[in-house]
């Protein structure tokens, strides 16, 4: 009896053992990334690379363009996607069982597994073609499409933690159906949602493939949105495959700042998480 | 409504700020000339004020982009053929802007540099020759001491002007090439590993042992690889190098100056050598554009293949050689707007 007790003991700690070391595998990719971008990418980075123009092969410049593309980009893009999302999450979370909801749902489904590269080839038939012209606007389309399944599908779950009770209790004080919704369950799922729109963000942030043929790049700083605009991830690519060691160098600057900007972006989820979050 | 304040702040910035240079310019393709170009561009737009941006998507993708009219200019590694240009709405024309070498780059220690045949490339590539130290490369470099490795193959697995140039080379100097593989941007390569970009070929051949493939010049001489000695149909070993690539180009050149290069009967001409071309539309009155701006385009065209052309040789690329130069100014004056020429 004693002995089938300890040989119990010993998987069980054995089975601890094995998955904790599971997870640490899972971090040491990630930890290595992380220290090798910052080995190589640290000593490329001053105010000089962070406010100025890239110049050509054999002069210092910078990725200011690309930051300022970035984030319009990123701005833009959700602009559009967010309140498409919210109220298509809104709609799959109030009228589940409607046929149209389920619908939508695993078109939700499908949109998440189509390719990034396909979704900016559509929008460079939809937009760039009949305008033209590559241009901003196009890439923060494709972008937008990208972020749109990540947010209808955390709202969705975000407003099913509401309990019914506090729908009832407004409808019950006679406020109208669309004032419940809008003033009472979406605000009390709200942590939630902003922290699904956060995460979308940083997720688009980082593509390439949706953006080679829509915002195209610029060496110049744009701030027209139907004019061609540059981005940090199209920055890397270029200078990452280029024969120059000084663009390589800078290649990995850039992505440091990327890193930084969609860790900000992470952390900034996390703390609105805690911070919002209301428990029933 | 603090929101839509800033929002209107914001689109009054983007449209003030956005509107304020209305000449410029946009073309996109050959990865090869982008270094040259940005440094063009960079300069002319500190002399002129016009900006230029230009996007290295690929040759195929330039030619793509042109006929579909989304850009002012494409860049291509590879002339258009007759067929692919009958797809454009218009008349396009070819002008060359400079000079590339692709090199035969290898990853075996020995003492000295690999002389090559056209034989020996076209029987390593075909998967005929397969030892370092077979008798046909031995006996063309008695003064090295070849390994008994085997040759790793390495060409692109992408689209590419490079691989145009040198299945074009191929094809030339090997019947069989021509019969069963021919001539493109990309092909069914019998043997060999294939790279993404000249960076992703260039790294292959440095890490694997006995590795052998072909990469832009610039692309092996920024990264210290050895470069092989070719033999042109003249019977001399040439050594790629600016000069040599320039000499390849002294030969008859057609007045739309869609020409082949390789394989050059240029008695010290390097052998797989080609031009870079910007394509353009004949008819610049098209979709819109004004005067001034067809007239600005052809300005800068005109700066790139002239003034502009002490920019290549810092960049490791050969510049235009006088003869045709002199075919790109006959091409530059057929530009024309509504009819007319835009220059004399």
């Amino acid at each position: 009896m004693e002995k089938r007790l300890k040989i119990r003991q010993i998987q069980d700690k054995l089975f601890t053992v094995i998955v904790a070391l599971f997870s640490i595998a899972i971090i040491l990719p990630l930890f290595f990334i992380i220290f090798y971008i910052v080995r190589n990418g640290a000593a490329e980075i001053n105010w000089h690379f962070i406010t100025s123009l890239p110049k050509p092969v054999g002069e210092t410049g910078g990725i200011s363009n690309a930051i300022v593309g970035t984030t319009e980009l990123i701005g833009i893009a959700a602009l559009i996607a967010i309140p498409l999302a919210l109220f298509t999450g809104i709609y799959m979370k109030e009228f589940e069982k409607s046929k149209l909801a389920a619908v939508v749902s695993s078109l939700t489904d499908l949109l998440q597994g189509v390719p990034s590269i396909v979704i900016g080839i559509v929008c460079y038939l939809w937009i760039v073609l009949p305008l033209r012209s590559f241009s901003a606007l196009s890439g923060s389309v494709a972008l937008a499409i990208m972020m749109l399944p990540m947010i209808i599908k955390s709202t969705y779950h975000s407003l099913k933690l509401v309990p019914d009770s506090l729908k009832e209790a407004s409808l019950a004080l006679g406020t109208p159906y669309y004032r419940t919704v809008m003033k009472v369950i979406v605000p009390a799922a709200s942590s939630g949602i902003i922290t699904g729109i956060i995460l979308s963000i940083s997720r688009v942030a980082g593509e390439t493939a949706p953006l080679l043929f829509t915002a195209f790049g610029n060496p110049f700083m744009n701030l027209n949105v139907t004019k061609p605009v540059n981005s940090l991830p199209l920055l890397i690519f270029n200078y990452a495959t280029s024969p120059f060691s000084d663009w390589q160098k800078q290649a990995w600057g850039a992505s440091l700042i990327l890193i930084i900007m969609v860790s900000a972006l992470n952390l900034l989820s996390k703390i609105m998480e805690h911070k919002w979050k209301t428990t029933y | 409504m603090k929101f839509k304040m800033i929002l209107a702040a914001f689109l009054m910035i983007i449209s003030v700020k956005g509107y304020a240079n209305d000449i410029g310019f946009v073309g996109a393709g050959s990865t090869f000339a982008y270094p040259l170009y940005s440094k063009m561009f960079d300069v002319y737009h500190d002399m002129t004020g016009i900006k230029v941006n230009y996007q290295a998507v690929g040759s195929g993708a330039g030619q793509r982009q042109i006929i579909a009219r989304a850009i002012d200019f494409g860049g291509s590694d590879a002339f258009m053929s007759d067929a692919q240009m009958s797809k454009a709405p218009a008349k396009l024309l070819h002008i060359p802007t400079a000079l590339g070498a692709v090199v035969m780059t290898y990853n075996i220690n020995v003492k000295g540099k690999l002389r090559l045949t056209p034989a020996i490339i076209a029987g390593i590539y075909l998967g005929k020759i397969k030892k370092w130290n077979d008798m046909r490369i031995k006996s063309i470099n008695p003064h090295l001491n070849l390994p008994a490795e085997n040759i790793v193959v390495v060409h692109r697995s992408d689209g590419s002007g490079t691989t145009f140039i040198f299945t074009d080379y191929l094809s030339k100097i090997s019947k069989d090439w021509k019969k069963n593989i021919g001539r493109d941007t990309s092909v069914a390569w019998p043997v060999g590993i294939g790279g993404k970009g000249n960076a992703g070929v260039a790294g292959l051949i440095k890490q694997i042992p006995g590795a052998f493939g072909y990469v832009e010049l610039i692309y092996a001489s920024s990264n210290n690889m050895p470069m092989g000695y070719l033999r042109n149909s003249y019977g001399n070993f040439v050594y790629p190098s600016l000069a040599s690539v320039t000499v390849a180009a002294n030969i008859k050149i057609p007045a739309d100056t869609r020409v082949s290069l390789t394989d050059t009967a240029s008695p010290n001409g390097y052998p797989i050598a080609g031009m870079t071309w910007l394509l353009v539309y004949q008819e610049q009155h098209y979709l819109g554009r004004s005067r001034a701006k067809a007239k600005a385009f052809v300005k800068l065209i005109w700066w790139m293949t002239h003034a502009g052309q002490k920019y290549t040789k810092p960049l490791e690329y050969s510049p235009l050689p006088k003869n045709v130069v002199k075919s790109v100014d006959n091409i530059l004056q057929s530009m024309t707007y509504d009819g007319k020429p835009i220059i004399r």
